[in-house]
């Protein structure tokens, strides 16, 4: 039996684990005892993950579609060969702008920048966007206007020291345990817990005190907090003088919140507001953390802008224990912005208008590059129903349960003039490609993620890839060479070697400086520079701290009659995105096998629904039926329902509506009705299909040889 | 009837070299990281034997997490049977006495084929903790730190030297070969060792006395309230019992690959997730999670006992590194001793 240290492939954290292997087959998992992050712990999916990897629906041969819904399978060389023909004949007909490229926050760096770059290079085209743009791209911009840099500004290790953890929408427990476990150690050494968040999560029942604000109210709540700093002089003044910019603006803004006007818009008490506020404040070592309760509004931006200046209003940054903390929910979602995934930047967030950034990377490609931003994943969509896109290639992501308003997309992807998908699964994204190319798994390649804390870390191949799968950026490299694109990498290490020289935040990262104590946190700006584990020490990363004034703006869809109930997605403990892999976990399935609506006692009592009764939740969008879950983790007046199931996708349900800045969709509010479904006294209900079975009806990708035979003759 | 030796340093990796050409040498190996895992070693100059307890326990040589049981096709089953003999070298007696009490269970009525297999396969070689982890309470329960019958080969560390007992015949069978370095022990190897079991149990930083939990969980005591404030720390991770070498839960599946193939694979278990005790009805009789924490201390502490006469704890303290809520064994029974002396002296 071998164990392959590597690192974990679900949430942001980035816990260090070893995969047990005996005859080429993953027997077990085993937590690293002397990794920063999870020092010798894993919470259940972390030991879970090596249960999908040689699941039986794992996809091991290219498939092609014939006809409307068949596919059958085929060789690499027809299936890169079709691809790489398709792609070329759009781009000829309709221009390079008329191919969209999705990357995935769950590959490597080096597969994203293998597939940013033939994005840029070999199409020619910005519009190559991931899933970031669900959950952080309003961190992302917002960061980046304040600080300069839009990332995690402290590191994990240094939470159990904080004497205050002010959480703002964030499920830390559930969603990152490993960063939960970091705070409640620290409460056990005396820190002060403070939790805004609607629901009771599990860190809520831990907090000292828990406002429970209504959905869409953070900037109303985080302003009244900064006034109230303000007005009983908390402020750090020669912080703000030394190191900060345009804070009268933002003063004469903030002065006219008062905790009064909050409680009316918030409906948390003007009491608690100022004590969270005196608590936060009146300590130096405060750390604030944020992840999609804030981000996934159409005033996304406005929300992180507003964590922003709180933490420089009180000079909780640029210190050990401090810092503006968002936490990214995907293993690699940190890295597949850095390695330049989005439609502006390249790696390291050089932008694509800048000309000397563009020149840069002309140089180095060879090719000429389009300086005109390209479309967001969200714009994407909508680009498609416009005609404006007719090829999309999507490489390891779901949009269809994923992206809000699921009618939407699917229409779109039925419209496309070609689809190619690369995934270890078959998803329901799939459905709609043309070519469906197989992808190894983490545990079957070498790469690089990195996580939350900016720390890059290695995955190390422990076992051969399944079937006829092929790492991402080989999958890549073979269709930009028959594109008539030099692109070729015998290794992993050699793609990093390329962002290294390319990126000035990667340019001492390298595999062989990963070994030894678990990775490296950019930036790193050479070969002797030990990584940094706290950002904007002794200045800004763009000089001075930018107060940005920020109004109050309500959600785009407002509660009435006919909606009356505040409809909020959101993700299960043992659940992770849109399924694919946890959902064939049979341990994890097993914990939560079916979606379930959260509601409240009061409110399932006015309209006589019971625990477990099915219930039709209704938005302007969709509808859908789910079971009850009646508990006071929600407050009254709204729903709750995790995002993960295909049979009960709530994305039927939400809205459409983006923040105008970073295009990130309102995940969190939509308004909805909910009702009890009564059947007839003696009606059964059909027996709920397993999902296995369900993926084969739905989508029929297994075509038997025989059944094959029969169709060629 | 134990035989004694004592093995120079600078022969064990000489002889870990020669046990490796007929087995599967398994010992505590540094990765590039620092952490020390069980794993195949190749270069045995490499062993690091100074590392703390090895996490998971080396439950998983005998019982994999996953592992794969047969395929199934229309002309039968094709079983999956692990026939590789194997050393595991390095391990601590806390462990021994915990693979003891899995034979108990996998090896008692109703044999395991499966365990059994790989069991008989596999010979434990032991050593004796001269350095304890702070999180280690072995002493109070006999289970560690060195143990006096039930090993195959113990090696004690005496600096330069190594004092081995072999007590099986698999353990002699892997001394015997080699006289010219197992040399016959003198006076001295003898008090040097009882000096360093001396000096051993004087390194434990926990005492927890079970019994005595044991005693006030009987005598009713222990209040739902206090496993409520127990349960609200759980994260639902099942790491203590996916580390514990105690732990014997599995769940059976099958992945059907088509209509009539598949394999069937058994996974590691654990009673700390509501799914464990979800019936056909889609009832769960332990949903909330102060049934579910509360019961494997119970089991732990009243039902093993009951059953088998001993513990199901035998205080290696990996629940105390693997648990992120810190609810582990030892701190839940120092907590449930301290609240019942509180109690004393108050009345």
């Amino acid at each position: 039996m071998k164990k392959i240290s590597t690192t974990c492939p679900w949430c942001g954290c980035g816990c260090g684990l070893y995969l047990h292997v005996e005859n080429n087959l993953i027997t077990g998992v085993s937590p690293s005892r002397k990794h920063p992050v999870n020092h010798g712990t894993l919470c259940v999916k972390g030991w879970n993950c090596h249960e999908f990897v040689h699941h039986p629906d794992r996809l091991t041969t290219p498939l092609i579609k014939d006809g409307k819904t068949a596919y059958r399978r085929a060789s690499w060389e027809e299936a890169l060969g079709k691809t790489a023909a398709r792609l070329a004949e759009i781009k000829k007909q309709y221009g390079p702008d008329a191919i969209g490229i999705l990357g995935s926050a769950k590959c490597t760096n080096e597969e994203n920048f293998v597939l940013q770059k033939f994005a840029r290079a070999v199409i020619g085209t910005n519009n190559v966007d991931h899933c970031a743009r669900l959950c952080h791209s309003s961190t992302v911009g917002g960061l980046a206007a304040a600080f300069g840099s839009g990332a995690m500004t402290n590191s994990i290790d240094e939470i159990r020291d904080a004497r205050v953890i002010f959480v703002i929408g964030s499920n830390t427990t559930e969603q990152h345990p490993m960063i939960g476990m970091h705070m409640l150690e620290a409460k056990d050494r005396g820190a002060t817990i403070i939790v805004a968040d609607p629901r009771r999560t599990q860190i809520a029942k831990f907090s000292h005190l828990h406002m429970r604000h209504r959905s869409g109210t953070d900037v109303a709540l985080l302003n009244a907090m900064m006034n109230v700093i303000i007005t009983e002089g908390l402020v750090d003044v020669s912080f703000i003088r030394q190191r900060t910019e345009n804070f009268d603006d933002f003063e004469k803004r903030v002065l006219t919140f008062t905790p009064e006007v909050a409680e009316k818009i918030t409906s948390v008490p003007a009491d608690d507001i100022r004590k969270a506020a005196r608590l936060y404040a009146s300590e130096k070592r405060s750390m604030l953390f944020y992840s999609m309760g804030i981000t996934q509004h159409i005033t996304g931006v406005d929300n992180v802008r507003s964590c922003a200046n709180l933490v420089m209003l009180t000079a909780h940054i640029g210190q050990p224990m401090t810092g503006l903390n968002p936490l990214r929910g995907q293993n690699n979602v940190q890295g597949a912005c850095d390695v330049g995934a989005l439609p502006d930047v390249y790696s390291g967030y050089q932008k694509v208008a800048d000309p000397v950034a563009r020149k840069k990377f002309e140089l180095a490609w060879s090719r000429p590059m389009p300086e005109k931003p390209g479309l967001t994943l969200t714009e994407m969509i909508d680009a498609i129903h416009e005609g404006k896109i007719r090829a999309l290639y999507i490489m390891g992501e779901n949009p269809v349960i994923s992206d809000p308003d699921s009618t939407h997309v699917r229409d779109a992807l039925a419209k496309l003039d070609f689809l190619a998908v690369q995934d270890i699964f078959p998803s329901d994204t799939a459905e709609y490609a043309h070519v469906i190319l197989p992808a190894a798994s983490f545990a079957e390649k070498d790469g690089t993620y990195t996580n939350t804390e900016r720390r890059v870390q290695k995955i190390r191949k422990a076992v051969p890839p399944v079937g006829e799968a092929k790492p991402d950026y080989e999958i890549i490299c073979g269709i930009a060479q028959l594109m008539g694109y030099p692109m070729d990498y015998s290794a992993a290490h050699e793609i990093m070697e390329e962002i290294a020289i390319l990126t000035p935040s990667y340019g001492g990262i390298l595999h062989h400086r990963l070994d030894a104590n678990f990775g490296l946190q950019w930036p790193c700006f050479g070969m002797d520079h030990p990584g940094t584990p706290y950002l904007h020490r002794k200045k800004f990363t763009r000089g001075m701290g930018a107060f940005i004034p920020v109004e109050f703006i309500p959600p785009a869809e407002p509660t009435d009659s006919e909606y009356p109930f505040i409809l909020t997605t959101g993700r299960s403990y043992f659940h992770y995105h849109t399924g694919t892999m946890c959902r064939r976990t049979a341990t994890l399935e097993r914990e939560e096998p079916e979606c379930m609506v959260e509601i409240n006692p009061a409110d399932a009592e006015r309209l006589e629904i019971r625990a477990n009764d099915l219930v039709r939740v209704t938005s302007r969008r969709g509808c859908l039926e789910v079971k009850a879950r009646v508990t006071n983790t929600v407050p009254e007046g709204i729903i709750f329902i995790p995002f993960h199931f295909r049979e009960a996708a709530v994305n039927l349900l939400t809205i459409n509506a983006v923040d105008p800045n970073a295009k990130i969709p309102e995940f969190k509010v939509c308004a909805a009705a909910v009702g009890p479904v009564r059947r007839r006294p003696g009606t059964r209900q059909a027996p709920r299909i397993g999902y296995y079975e369900g993926m084969r009806i739905g989508l029929d990708l297994y075509i038997p040889p025989e059944e094959m035979q029969r169709r060629d003759k | 009837m134990i035989q004694t030796y004592i093995l120079n340093k600078n022969h064990l990796s000489f002889w870990l070299r020669q046990l490796k050409s007929a087995h599967e040498l398994i010992a505590p190996w540094r990765d590039a990281s620092g952490d020390i895992v069980l794993t195949e070693l190749s270069r045995m100059h490499e062993t690091a034997l100074d590392g703390p307890a090895l996490m998971p326990s080396p439950k998983e040589f005998l019982l994999p997490q996953m592992e794969q049981l047969f395929c199934y096709s229309e002309e039968g089953i094709e079983e999956a049977v692990n026939k590789q003999s194997r050393v595991l070298f390095g391990i601590r007696p806390c462990d021994i006495s915990a693979i003891k009490i899995l034979d108990t269970f996998y090896l008692g009525k109703n044999k395991d084929t499966y365990y059994e297999t790989r069991r008989n396969k596999t010979i434990l070689v032991s050593i004796a903790c001269n350095q304890p982890d702070p999180t280690c309470f072995c002493l109070g329960l006999g289970t560690g730190p060195f143990l006096k019958s039930g090993f195959d080969l113990q090696f004690t560390d005496l600096g330069d030297r190594f004092f081995v007992e072999a007590e099986s015949e698999n353990g002699m069978s892997l001394v015997r070969d080699f006289p010219h370095i197992f040399i016959e022990p003198k006076t001295v190897d003898s008090e040097d060792l009882y000096e360093a079991r001396l000096a051993s149990q004087s390194r434990f930083e926990k005492r927890v006395n079970l019994e005595q939990v044991r005693k006030s969980i009987q005598a009713g005591k222990v209040s739902d309230a206090f496993w409520e404030s127990v349960a609200v720390r759980c994260f639902e991770c099942g790491g203590c019992v996916y580390n514990c070498p105690v732990c014997t839960c599995f769940n059976v599946i099958d992945r059907p690959a088509s209509v009539d193939t598949g394999k069937r694979i058994r996974l590691w278990d654990t009673c700390m997730f509501k799914g464990f005790t979800r019936t056909a009805g889609g009832v769960i009789p332990a949903e909330a999670k102060i049934h579910r924490t509360k019961r494997w201390f119970h089991h732990k502490l009243l039902h093993w006992p009951e059953q088998f006469g001993v513990f199901g704890c035998v205080g290696c303290g990996r629940c105390a590194v693997s648990c992120p809520g810190s609810i582990d064994m030892a701190t839940v029974a120092l907590k449930i001793k301290g609240s019942d002396q509180t109690e004393e002296k108050e009345a």
